[in-house]
């Protein structure tokens, strides 16, 4: 009985060392769970831009308005970088606007010195998690130190947004990426294993079908997948899109994601012979995106050296401009870098995705 | 190249072809300027032990390999420059099975019918009839993953057949079935041979090519051996047949005046049964029995054995089919011709 159970436990231990990337993946995914995880959850958020600006009719600045922006500027947890990024409009008009373009993440109107209701008015985009309550709590703290009696009253531009509505966009997005990198990427692993695609090699089939069909298919399970959770996040949290329009943009950004995604899978899977090589790895990149994206943490509270993977992480664009229409109900103007950004990364994974798909058909 | 009355018979010309594998430390040659041609409407086997060659022949010519140097045609068409217009009039099934398991019989069959473009209108009709063909009509919607070994087999040979190719590979088609799946795959292949399908045939069984095949290749380390058909193949073994005569006594005499026949070779004497190999033995049998019977020596047995396949390629190779690792002499003997 123990020969036996000996015998099982060598070849499994022989197996376990002769595949030395999956287990340097293995013991890589807890360190960077630690690494990531840790930095891009609850780091101290900074750098929030906020506007200021002073009521109308101006007639000059306020003590009030000019030392608040002083302190406000200046503002900073200890050893860490300045808390807010104060830009000053002339107006508040044109500082609302900034604010409605997602520029600002919130607008503070300091009372003109003929004012009668004497409050500092601020408006805060209430879709962010976290930072709401830090600009609040950073504006009325200012006000306290400069011993004004100046109520602050606060707006929240889009009602109380729950964390559950804040963290349900980045899942929509997640189950594109998941959806893909797991399902698709090994079928076609496992396809060209079994010689299936060489089947299609001597058939009059065309090249650019094969690549066509693969990437189209892989696609519309991303954008099935995508659609349905959006379905379920509209249920669970309890979001309400009002503009039919909206709805149109959504299914668009998912669907240049859905491509893009695919294509990339299909990229990565011709590179890999081995299903559990691939598997690590993908889980590696699946985890640092999903991450990286500001799903369910502001960006805006990572480390430098993990902020410059949000520029080129394509999740982060696409929660990004999910979350402007989802939660900010706001129209095609405020995600438009968004779109170009996440429409380059699908141009640019396309291509890349049938240049090496094509030469595991050569 | 126009097609002239020496290709018209000729479906497939191989000539000086050669494929050769480099890896960073080792290079291997597949396929060592090789030269046959395949007739027009024949069942051509190609013979050899495993890693003779064989498959990697067959990649070169479904367009999966393009040749290292030489020059395969298909019909009119060039395997490396109009490998489209080769795939169109080919039809293979490999190995290793690539049906979709987790599909019905039907959904293979118009997966790959729409691949290699069947008239769509035809599609629906053409699938219940190489269905019924091969007795799968009412599995026709059953997952593939519940057919049984031969049954795939089969369905997968109908797949390959779907488009009327000119021509079948049929990669090892019988591997892994018991004798009644084997059977039936076989009459299934002499089917498609009457519908004037060339059919191409890879196999280490040597009853199978003895059974099917018009001609027969052997390949070995790369090289053409020999082709010819069947019979004359038989004739390259100098031994010829084997006739066993089984007897009670046996006088000296007697044993003196069989080896006097000029087509005898060596007699051997193994027990209470004479073992004769001749030349042309069928129809030395007769005389043999006539000088038993005239020396009153009462015969308790006869057998006569036609040399195989394998016997025919051990003696060619000087090795066994388990694929001994002594080189083979690698020289294109007797009745081989291009």
């Amino acid at each position: 009985m123990i020969r036996g159970a000996i015998a099982i436990f060598r070849r499994d231990f022989k197996k376990f060392r002769s595949n030395p990337f999956v287990i340097i993946m293995t013991l890589f995914m807890p360190i960077m769970y630690l690494v990531i995880f840790g930095n891009a959850v609850g780091g101290t958020i900074a750098g929030v831009p906020i506007g200021v600006a002073q009521e109308a009719p101006y007639v000059n600045e306020t003590p009030l308005f000019t030392a608040s922006v002083d302190m406000l500027t200046h503002l900073a947890q200890p050893g860490k970088a300045d808390t807010f990024k104060v830009t000053v409009f002339s107006s508040e008009a044109t500082a609302k606007e900034a604010l409605a373009d997602g520029k600002v993440m919130a607008v503070a109107i300091f009372p003109s010195p003929i004012s009668n209701t004497h409050a500092v008015r601020l408006y805060v985009d209430s879709s962010d998690y976290t930072t709401p309550t830090l600009i609040q709590a950073g504006i009325s703290g200012v006000l306290q130190q400069l011993g004004s009696r100046t109520p602050l009253q606060v707006t929240k531009l889009y009602g109380d947004v729950d964390y559950i509505q804040f963290f349900g966009v980045g899942v929509i997005v997640m189950a594109i990426f998941m959806s893909t990198m797991m399902g698709g990427g090994l079928a076609l692993i496992r396809d060209r294993e079994l010689g299936i695609i060489e089947g299609y090699l001597v058939t009059p089939v065309k090249r650019a079908s094969i690549i066509l069909g693969i990437i189209g298919s892989g696609t519309v399970k991303a954008l099935l997948a995508g659609t349905i959770i959006f379905g379920v996040d509209l249920l669970v949290t309890g979001v309400v899109i009002r503009n039919p329009e909206d709805y149109l943009l959504v299914m668009a950004v998912l669907f240049i994601i859905s491509v893009g995604i695919t294509s990339l899978v299909v990229a990565l899977s011709s590179r890999y012979t081995n299903q559990q090589t691939y598997a690590s790895s993908i889980a590696f990149l699946n985890l640092i995106l999903f991450m990286t994206s500001g799903a369910f943490y502001p960006t805006l509270g990572m480390p430098d050296w993990l902020r410059w993977i949000t520029v080129i992480n394509p999740e982060s664009y696409a929660v990004h401009a999910l979350r402007a229409l989802i939660l900010r109900g706001q129209g095609v103007g405020a995600i438009s870098g968004d779109l170009l950004a996440i429409g380059l990364f699908s141009g640019a994974a396309i291509l890349l995705g049938i240049t090496t798909f094509r030469r595991t058909l050569e | 190249m126009t097609p002239n009355a020496k290709t018209a018979d000729e479906i497939i010309r191989i000539e000086h072809l050669s494929k050769v594998f480099r890896t960073r430390d080792r290079t291997v040659t597949a396929v060592d300027d090789v030269s046959f041609s395949v007739r027009r409407g024949e069942i051509f086997g190609l013979l050899g032990p495993n890693g003779a060659g064989k498959s990697t022949l067959i990649r070169i010519l479904t367009t999966l390999l393009t040749p290292s140097s030489g020059e395969a045609r298909v019909d009119a068409y060039d395997v490396a420059r109009e490998p489209e217009q080769v795939r169109a009039i080919i039809g293979v099934c490999p190995q290793n099975s690539t049906l979709d398991l987790d599909l019905s019989a039907w959904d293979n069959l118009e997966f790959y019918g729409n691949l290699v473009d069947y008239p769509e209108a035809e599609l629906g009709d053409r699938i219940r009839t190489l269905l019924a063909s091969v007795d799968l009509a009412d599995r026709a919607h059953s997952k593939v993953g519940t057919f049984s070994g031969g049954m795939r087999r089969k369905l997968e040979i109908v797949r390959a057949f779907i488009h009327r190719p000119l021509i079948i590979f049929l990669d090892e088609p019988t591997i892994g079935l018991d004798p009644e799946a084997r059977r039936e795959v076989w009459e299934q292949i002499a089917r498609l041979n009457a519908e004037e399908t060339t059919v191409i045939l890879t196999t280490h069984y040597m009853d199978e090519a003895e059974k099917l095949c018009n001609r027969i290749a052997f390949i070995d380390g790369g090289r053409l051996i020999a082709l010819d058909s069947m019979e004359n193949l038989k004739g390259l073994i100098p031994s010829g047949d084997l006739i066993e005569i089984g007897f009670d006594r046996i006088t000296d005499d007697a044993i003196a005046r069989i080896k006097a026949d000029p087509r005898v070779g060596v007699v051997e004497l193994r027990g209470k049964t004479l073992a004769v190999q001749a030349t042309d033995g069928g129809k030395l049998v007769p005389s043999i029995l006539q000088l038993f019977e005239e020396a009153d020596l009462p015969v308790t047995a006869l057998s006569i054995r036609s040399p195989s396949l394998e016997d025919i390629f051990i003696y060619l190779t000087g090795k066994g089919f388990g694929g001994g690792e002594e080189k083979a002499a690698g020289t294109v003997r007797g009745g081989a011709r291009a």
